[in-house]
């Protein structure tokens, strides 16, 4: 992490957050709430995402506003939990009354948020990619669910000769949510799960599993740790074991694997963001991060995209709409959709969003090859009710 | 709601005692959560229900940790056991009335039995306060990852959300939490200040001095935790319902330490501090952490580490402190009551040897005592007269040899075990309860003999007429309002004394009850002990420096010589011999 | 042969992470609960130390000297005050931990750092590849485990200590300065503390919260060897072997927490735990 500034980046954005946009308006701003683990396990990838959410707001403004009014935005720590969520909910719609609340979180911080935003009668922009099928008549999302983001990994090992995998995760919802998906697409395809363990988030020895894949005969091995820690321990200890197998991982995100160097160096990354997208849409994007964050700026990923993407599509909706009205607002999120770093996104499946998915491998510079892409991947059955 | 009499007698008193305004200061709580709703936005309501809620949980630390001294990290466990089990009735058999009260009652019984269970764990005989502290560090770690584990059942990190709630609305969850509040901290309060909240404090002090006056220390920690663990999960309950989810931090470490911070800065052992230091940091917290959670947790930090280190009584302490201002209790003395005397030997040691590793302390000791009887035990510095003493009250010490009580093996009784057999111990070093007042402490010495009340403290106290003449020598009768840390060393050995001797044992163990006392103190002790001994039938073993006297008082005299008994005769036979003489020779008279 | 080289190599890592804590437990009987703290400190050590172009080798003399430094510091302004009240202590302590972890995530923010690991790469043993770093880590725990019987049977600080952890007040007595043994026990079993963060930082990522997931087992470790360094170390191996094997066996979830439960029931069914006998 070259540039690691002797700050703390996520303070000097909070502050600089609550003081509105410098173009104004006419007319009443609108509030979007951004809920967002500052502090806690989510606290690494934070900052990337208000930042994403800055820029959008920032863009937003500087053509217009939305309606003709300028939009604000107000950041909550939700403290990456179901406490910090509820406390942060409460104060959102609440205390500062937002129109809109758009958010990346963990999926127990999102629990906690929901019963909250139904009661505040809000819309809500689920931008994190997650275990799938959680569903509320408020919240749509925009991430990848396991549907979507496994089976370009798996395609790729087995095309490559793969027969035999090892499944291994942080004992979480997501973690545990996506290697059940992986078993069953994978028996399905024909091949073999030959183990499939977990660590607790906190734990940080892999010792015993490590020596469990390296006598199942595994010819492949696919991971889902928690974000950040457990994903460095794994591979640097699975490195230091001198296991060479092929090696996906479904929970790094590009940053991290970059920052790992060597450890790094062949990992598969399954996403529907890479910074290698080539597309003008994804060089504009980047090219406005530089330029408003300077050597602050946080390399975009697969969860501050979508937050980026998602206050358009809140923008695309209440334009639709003609009002930030909550009813008509939910009519029109499957309704519109917006061109973004990552495509054409629009929310019309059940609440959640058919996604183009890319596959990257990590190389020796730290770079992420784009290997293959996947369009229009269905996010399948998520929410049958809805 | 079952001794409404009770009550009414409770507040009877509380109007005479501290006057009207605290039962003002509740009624007017009352009342604010009653119709806060009315004048409250939904934000403050949404986070005061919550603070609420945290607040009995800082008052069931307060409980343990500040009154009872048992730093605990793991109440959380036990919230965290009480919210789950809600959740996963309703989400797994649904809602309905009855399913409501199915989930009521289970949590309130699983955490009780996981705190029962946690309270075996935690404390027995000789068993260290640092010990449970790590234990309780342990449990919530352990729960937490079982909720993880258990996949969807428990709904792993995601925790569980969705299931059907009581709908009572945002308003009426914050009266229930708020009178729930009010009742519970009235209670506690009301508790704290009885004869039994003493004993509490007692085995916080001094859990040592408290054992040997029979309490039993341990079983009262393990109800302690038992019924606050109860009172946890009904917390539990509680915001499963009004917060409608349930997550695994909730049962963590991380909430467990969030409680000994708001008791530590709102002040411990003192009820009212913890509840508003919950309340006050949680909704700041709510206010401020938004924006800068390091900062604030920084801040937090500093705080607490300076409050520990300077302020260790918390916020509240920095209050000005109101003095004891009730009466001390009368003293009423105990009609004489002659032991039975028909045995010939209360106790009985055989063979006794006590090593540590290589090191013999005690060997080859034999001795009897029958009713009546006072025995001397002297003997140079290091003979071993403590450790005999020590053997002879504490039965979990590892020795060989035997030793009855009442022809009863004390081989791995504990102390508290051997005081019901009839043996009371006067320490070396004064052991009373340092933040007690005179009077608390004889109350605490007759806890066996009568049960002290949860609800109030009785204004009298029955002493053995011994005992009373032991205060009156002193002086202490007149002091009984006073507080033990501001009494001189002598006076601290007679009311010790006195406390042993309220205790109405059998058998009186005395290590030096003389010392620092005046010449005339001394003598007039020695014609109680004389009295208590040839007149109404106690024994005691007295160890004593002072030859003469000893002279004056004893049967019998015991000499201890390098861990052996080279001596036990009548105090012309034992004073006269020639070993006596050379074994003391060397030695100084103090 | 996998699982004993898993077994002992595991082992080294519980001796090195619980020593320093061992260490302020035999002499001062009190659990550091900053030990967390201490280890992350260690850690950021080497992550300034290699930014600032150095060897990460150079960050173990360096965590020995801030752990050492910051050790005294916290001896005298915070345990010494409260010698009386031990359970305050400890909670102080866990409040500077507190502390210490909010500085750190102020000034490096909160970012895994990623300083280059000390070994990389595998050795063969009787053919198998295994990891060179876990070999030398079993080395670093024998020579820390040695290092200790010699300081305590050969110096006068050893001494010292050793008269102090059997009865503080006699040592007192017998004109030994026991606040001085303290203070400097402290202050190595701080610096031993950061040299174990050290030592994490090529196993584990570095981040204001590395140490907590070593904290706990540490605990019980040390609870259950009272004073001795053997036991420390037979502990460590029997507890560090069930650990292991129940991960491998049974389920690495079970094994996380075995550490914990097994070190409280042995406490409670033999309260001297592996002190003696």
């Amino acid at each position: 992490m070259k540039n690691a500034k002797p700050t703390c980046l996520c303070l000097l954005l909070a502050t600089a957050l609550v003081s509105g946009p410098a173009l104004a308006q006419e007319g009443e701003p609108i509030t979007i709430g951004v809920p967002v683990g500052l502090s806690g396990a989510n606290s690494v990838i934070a900052p990337a995402v208000v930042q994403a959410t800055q820029l959008a707001v920032e863009q937003i403004n500087a053509s217009g506003g939305i309606l003709g009014r300028p939009v604000k935005v107000v950041v909550a720590d939700d403290a990456s939990g179901a406490a910090g969520a509820q406390t942060a909910y409460n104060t959102l719609v609440f205390q500062n009354d937002v129109d809109v609340l758009i958010a990346m979180e963990t999926s127990a911080a999102r629990n906690a948020g929901l019963p909250i935003v139904e009661e505040g009668e809000k819309p809500f922009i689920y931008s994190s990619f997650y275990e799938g099928r959680s569903c509320s008549p408020n919240m749509f999302v925009n991430g990848w669910v396991p549907e979507q983001q496994v089976p370009p990994v798996v395609e790729k090992l087995m095309a490559d000769g793969a027969r035999n995998f090892f499944l291994i995760g942080s004992d979480y919802a997501f973690g545990r949510g996506m290697l059940e998906f992986s078993r069953k697409y994978i028996e399905d395809k024909g091949g073999k799960i030959v183990g499939e363990e977990y660590l607790p988030m906190e734990g940080s020895d892999w010792t015993a599993i490590l020596s469990n894949l390296r006598s199942a005969g595994a010819d492949a091995v696919i991971t889902s740790t928690a974000g950040g820690t457990p994903n460095v321990t794994l591979t640097k200890q699975l490195r230091a074991s001198g296991i060479s197998i092929p090696y996906a991982n479904l929970a790094v995100d590009e940053g991290t694997a970059k920052a790992m160097g060597a450890d790094g160096v062949g990992i598969l990354i399954s996403a529907s963001y890479l910074t290698a997208i080539d597309t003008p849409e994804n060089k504009d994007f980047i090219a406005a991060l530089e330029k408003k964050f300077g050597g602050e700026m946080r390399t975009p990923n697969d969860l501050s995209t979508p937050q980026y993407e998602a206050v358009y599509l809140y923008k695309a909706a209440v334009e639709k709409a003609g009002s930030t009205e909550t009813e008509a607002v939910l009519a029109a999120f499957p309704e519109v959709s917006f061109k973004g770093p990552r495509g054409e996104i629009s929310m019309s499946k059940q609440h959640h969003a058919p996604l183009t998915m890319y596959l990257g491998e990590v190389q020796a510079d730290g770079s992420v090859k784009v290997v293959a892409e996947f369009p229009n991947v269905d996010p399948g059955d998520q929410c049958p009710d809805l | 709601m079952a001794d409404r009499a009770h009550s009414l007698a409770v507040s009877d008193r509380m109007f005479t005692r501290h006057g009207t305004g605290l039962f003002l200061l509740g009624a007017l709580a009352l009342a604010l959560v009653l119709l806060g709703p009315l004048f409250l936005d939904r934000f403050t309501q949404n986070v005061l229900t919550r603070s609420m809620i945290y607040a009995m949980m800082a008052i069931t630390v307060d409980l343990l940790w500040g009154y009872t001294g048992i730093l605990t990290f793991g109440q959380s466990a036990f919230f965290g056991a009480g919210a789950y089990a809600t959740a996963l009735i309703l989400t797994h058999i649904g809602g309905g009335m009855q399913n409501f009260a199915l989930a009521l009652a289970l949590s309130v019984i699983l955490p009780m039995v996981l705190a029962a269970l946690v309270g075996w764990l935690s404390f027995y005989h000789k068993s260290t306060p640092l010990y449970a502290s790590v234990i309780s560090l342990v449990v919530p770690i352990v729960l937490t990852q079982a909720i993880f584990a258990g996949g969807s059942f428990t709904g792993s990190s995601s925790g569980l959300v969705g299931y059907p709630v009581m709908k009572l609305g945002a308003a009426n969850y914050f009266r229930l939490a708020g009178v729930a509040l009010i009742l519970f901290a009235a209670l506690s309060w009301i508790i704290v200040r009885s004869d039994a909240g003493r004993v509490l404090v007692a085995i916080r002090d001094n859990p040592l001095r408290a054992a040997y006056l029979g309490i039993r220390t341990q079983k009262v920690q393990i109800l302690l935790m038992t019924v606050l663990g109860g009172i946890a999960g009904l917390c539990g309950f509680l915001y499963a319902n009004a917060g409608r989810i349930v997550a695994p931090e909730i049962a963590g470490f991380g909430f467990g330490t969030q409680m000994i911070v708001w008791t530590a800065l709102g002040g411990r052992a003192s009820i009212f501090g913890p509840a508003l230091g919950a309340i006050g940091i949680d909704y700041l917290g709510a206010q401020l952490s938004g924006s800068m959670p390091y900062v604030w947790q920084l801040i937090i930090g500093v705080l607490f580490v300076a409050m520990i280190l300077f302020v260790p009584r918390g916020l509240v302490g920095l209050l000005p402190r109101r003095k004891h201002s009730g009466a001390a209790p009368a003293l009423v003395a105990l009609p004489d009551q002659r032991q039975e005397s028909g045995r010939d030997a209360l106790l009985t040691v055989s063979g006794l040897r006590k090593a540590y590793g290589n090191f013999v302390v005690l060997d080859g000791i034999d001795l009897k005592v029958r009713p009546g009887e006072l025995i001397s035990v002297v003997g140079p510095n290091g003979a071993g007269k403590t450790t005999l003493l020590r053997c002879l009250s504490d039965g979990t010490e590892t020795i060989e040899g035997n030793i009855t009580v009442v022809d009863k093996d004390i081989a791995g009784r504990p102390p508290e075990d051997i005081v019901a057999l009839g043996i009371g111990r006067k320490f070396q070093v004064a052991s009373v309860f340092e933040s007690m007042t005179v009077a608390e402490c004889l109350r605490l010495a007759r806890t066996t003999h009568e049960r002290p009340s949860l609800w109030h403290r009785a204004s009298t106290i029955e002493l053995p007429s011994a005992a009373l003449e032991i205060l009156a020598l002193t002086g202490l009768n007149k002091k009984l309002g006073e507080p033990v840390s501001g009494l001189s060393h002598g006076m601290r050995q007679s009311l010790e004394l006195a406390m042993v001797v309220a205790m109405q044992p059998r058998l009186i163990l005395l290590d030096e009850p003389t010392a620092g006392l005046t010449k005339a103190e001394r003598t007039l002790i020695g014609e109680v002990l004389k009295r208590l001994t040839q007149n109404l039938g106690y024994a005691a073993i007295l160890i004593e420096h002072d030859i003469d006297f000893v002279k004056e008082i004893s049967q019998r005299l015991v000499v201890l010589h390098q861990g052996r008994l080279v001596m036990d005769g009548s105090v012309e036979e034992v004073v006269n011999s020639e070993l006596v003489r050379s074994i003391y020779s060397g030695m100084a008279h103090d | 042969m996998a699982l004993l080289l898993d077994i002992t190599t595991t082992a080294a890592l519980l001796f090195i992470v619980s020593a320093g804590l061992f260490v302020i437990f035999g002499v001062l009987k009190i659990i550091n609960f900053a030990h967390a703290a201490w280890l992350t400190i260690g850690a950021y050590t080497t992550v300034v130390a290699t930014r600032m172009g150095f060897s990460p080798w150079l960050s173990l003399p360096l965590a020995v000297f801030v752990g050492g430094l910051l050790g005294a510091a916290t001896e005298i302004a915070i345990v010494r005050p409260l010698y009386r009240r031990s359970l305050d202590a400890i909670l102080a302590t866990w409040g500077l931990g507190v502390v210490i972890v909010q500085i750190i995530t102020l000034t490096f923010g909160r970012d895994m750092q990623m300083p280059p690991a000390l070994i990389t790469g595998t050795v063969d043993v009787l053919g198998m590849p295994y990891s060179s770093y876990r070999l030398f880590l079993l080395v670093a725990a024998v020579i820390m485990g040695l290092a200790f019987v010699l300081v305590l049977e050969r110096t006068r600080l050893g001494l010292n200590a050793q008269a102090v952890i059997m009865n503080e007040t006699l040592a007192r007595a017998l004109g030994i300065n026991t606040s001085q043994v303290r203070l400097v026990t402290f202050m190595l079993g701080s610096a031993i503390a950061a040299l174990a963060g050290v030592l994490l930082t090529p196993l584990s990522s570095v981040d204001p919260t590395m140490g907590i997931s070593w904290l706990i087992g540490a605990f019980m470790l040390v609870m259950v060897s009272g004073t001795s360094v053997a036991a420390l170390a037979l502990a460590c191996l029997c507890f560090g072997a069930a650990q292991v094997l129940v991960s491998t066996w049974i389920s690495p979830i079970l094994g996380s927490v075995t550490v914990a439960v097994l070190c409280a029931v042995v406490l409670r069914l033999h309260p001297k735990g592996f002190a003696r006998g």
